[in-house]
């Protein structure tokens, strides 16, 4: 009865309530930053005095927000492309290795999800100085590629656990190679999960703020870390334009997984 | 990469043994992380001991001094105020998700996505905003009279958990909302047969059942609390600095690589601690 609606009793208004006001909570920040980004206020009035999309220019003339962006889709599609490179071939040792210790192997190939990314950050900053590689491309890639692994490792296990070894063999028994069995049948069979690890992959770079801030240089910064020194500065509007830009961003990814999923749902 | 175990087709089909070759597909993954993981790791730890000279010396001015202390102390607080806070919110909502028709409770899930995956400075701009001085939630609450002067409601404690709490919600509600919709609703009517209350069911069978969920949750929470830097530092003041700010600040202004490294190992120990209690308790198959 505590799990059926209709016959909850009054209790279930002061559920109803509270769950109304959490959708309001959690909706509250990202609305408001959209209405903020279009408002003509520099002092972020609210409700704004008139409407403008000066906000919107103010990042598209200006070539330290665009480049900032440029770094960040360079930085994330390496990354995931450098993700899926190595963590395809661990998922599969993961899966299907029958040696002691596989699941601390599994446990470290995680690890980089647990430790606190701040500790990665500056042990990899000492690192970086160390080689006089700050601010450069590859200290960004290397940094972000620790904690999109992770996502990447999980996402392809998940997905090759479900898969049956015996198809692969059945393929290798008509006649095909190692080779051909495993792109002609296995990886088609788990593009799904393949996918998710792209995807995570793709997100973890594209949105790590700890890790960049670290790595970046005057020179070289990506969009999280441009944010985060102007933020440090003030709270211009600008900001709430990037901001509702990368939301837009986070609703596009969303029906594009609710789609996929839907088509390939089982 | 698979040059291994292609040399033979028929091998993969005779009784697997323990076969170390079949690792081999994991080295580069495992170099790549050994390389820039373990050894900038590795070397951290040794700066912690040997700068500014050899010794404990860093660990012993950590614990035992009074403003590191304090922040150690700051720390444990206001991750269990957001693990707290988190909880108290989402057990009603992760329960109204389990019991609502799928339509309405897809729409909230949609909701909670998409608070989940908007870029995080995003979101903490967009609280840094409303909870200002001059913010939306002040000139709101002075215009309907409830208060004279503006709250003073960022830079301190009120605005790091808000902030914080905003971003833990859904690691909460999503493993407790699993947890609560797998309760065998019979279990529920039993008890209600044998005549109990709605508050005894509650408190006796249902609040116990979803023990596993809320341990998970809060672990999580608690755990990430602890080691969070970009909200607390946004959102946060001076008197309530965390650990993780305190080891940016050591390490990027005051160059002190040998406290705030050793700041690091200490935060570090305790993640692990409050990580193998988790795994201990839920066991290591139902982590992710």
């Amino acid at each position: 009865m505590l799990l059926n609606l209709n016959r909850m009793g009054p209790g279930r208004y002061v559920l109803y309530a509270i769950g109304v006001l959490t959708a309001l909570f959690l909706l509250l920040p990202v609305v408001f930053i959209a209405a903020l980004s279009f408002g003509s206020s520099q002092w972020l009035q609210f409700p704004p005095p008139g409407w403008t999309l000066k906000w919107y220019a103010a990042i598209f003339n200006d070539p330290r927000w665009m480049d900032s962006i440029w770094t960040s889709v360079k930085v994330a599609f390496t990354v995931m492309v450098l993700s899926i490179v190595l963590g395809l071939p661990a998922a599969f040792a993961l899966v299907r290795g029958k040696f002691p210790g596989r699941t601390v192997l599994h446990a470290f190939f995680i690890s980089p999800m647990i430790v606190p990314v701040i500790i990665l950050a500056i042990a990899l900053y000492a690192f970086v100085l160390k080689f006089g590689l700050n601010g450069t491309f590859i200290a960004f890639v290397a940094a972000h590629l620790i904690i999109a692994l992770p996502f990447s490792v999980i996402c392809i296990v998940n997905s090759l656990e479900g898969f049956d070894e015996s198809t692969e063999k059945a393929a290798i028994v008509c006649g095909a190679t190692k080779a051909e069995a495993i792109f002609r049948v296995t990886l088609p069979a788990i593009r799904l999960g393949i996918f998710s690890a792209a995807l995570f992959s793709f997100l973890a770079s594209w949105d790590e703020v700890v890790l960049g801030i670290f790595m970046a240089s005057p020179i070289l910064q990506t969009l999280p870390v441009k944010m985060w020194t102007t933020l440090r500065q003030d709270l211009t509007p600008v900001i709430a334009s990037v901001s509702t830009l990368l939301i837009a961003l986070t609703i596009v990814i969303m029906i594009i997984t609710a789609f996929l999923r839907r088509r390939y749902a089982r | 990469m698979f040059e291994a175990i292609s040399n033979n087709p028929y091998r993969s089909l005779r009784a697997p043994r323990v076969d170390l070759r079949r690792l081999r597909p994991a080295l580069p993954a495992l170099i790549f992380l050994f390389v820039f993981m373990v050894v900038p790791l590795s070397s951290l730890l040794l700066l912690s001991v040997t700068k500014p000279e050899i010794g404990l010396g860093n660990y012993i001015s950590l614990l035992g001094d009074a403003t590191y202390g304090r922040v150690l102390l700051n720390t444990f607080t206001i991750a269990a105020i957001v693990t707290l806070v988190t909880l108290i919110i989402a057990y009603p909502v992760a329960w109204l998700l389990a019991i609502l028709p799928s339509r309405v409770s897809q729409i909230f899930f949609a909701i909670i996505l998409l608070s989940m995956w908007t870029n995080l400075l995003a979101r903490t701009y967009g609280w840094m905003v409303l909870l200002q001085r001059t913010g939306v939630i002040n000139r709101m609450l002075m215009e309907i009279g409830l208060i004279h002067q503006p709250l003073p409601l960022i830079n301190n404690l009120v605005g790091v958990t808000i902030g914080m709490t905003y971003i833990m919600l859904p690691y909460v509600i999503l493993p407790l909302h699993a947890t609560i919709s797998g309760i065998d609703p019979a279990i529920m009517q039993a008890a209600a047969i044998t005549g109990a209350k709605p508050r005894q069911i509650f408190w006796h069978v249902m609040l116990p059942l979803s023990l596993p969920g809320i341990g998970a949750g809060c672990m999580m929470v608690f755990v990430m609390a602890l080691g969070y830097y970009v909200t607390p530092a946004l959102l946060g003041g001076t008197a309530n600095m965390m650990l993780a700010e305190m080891i940016a600040q050591q390490v990027q202004s005051l160059l002190n690589w040998g406290l705030g490294s050793a700041a690091a190992f200490i935060l570090l120990a305790v993640t692990l601690i409050f990580y193998a209690i988790y795994v201990r308790a839920i066991g290591l198959g139902r982590v992710r």
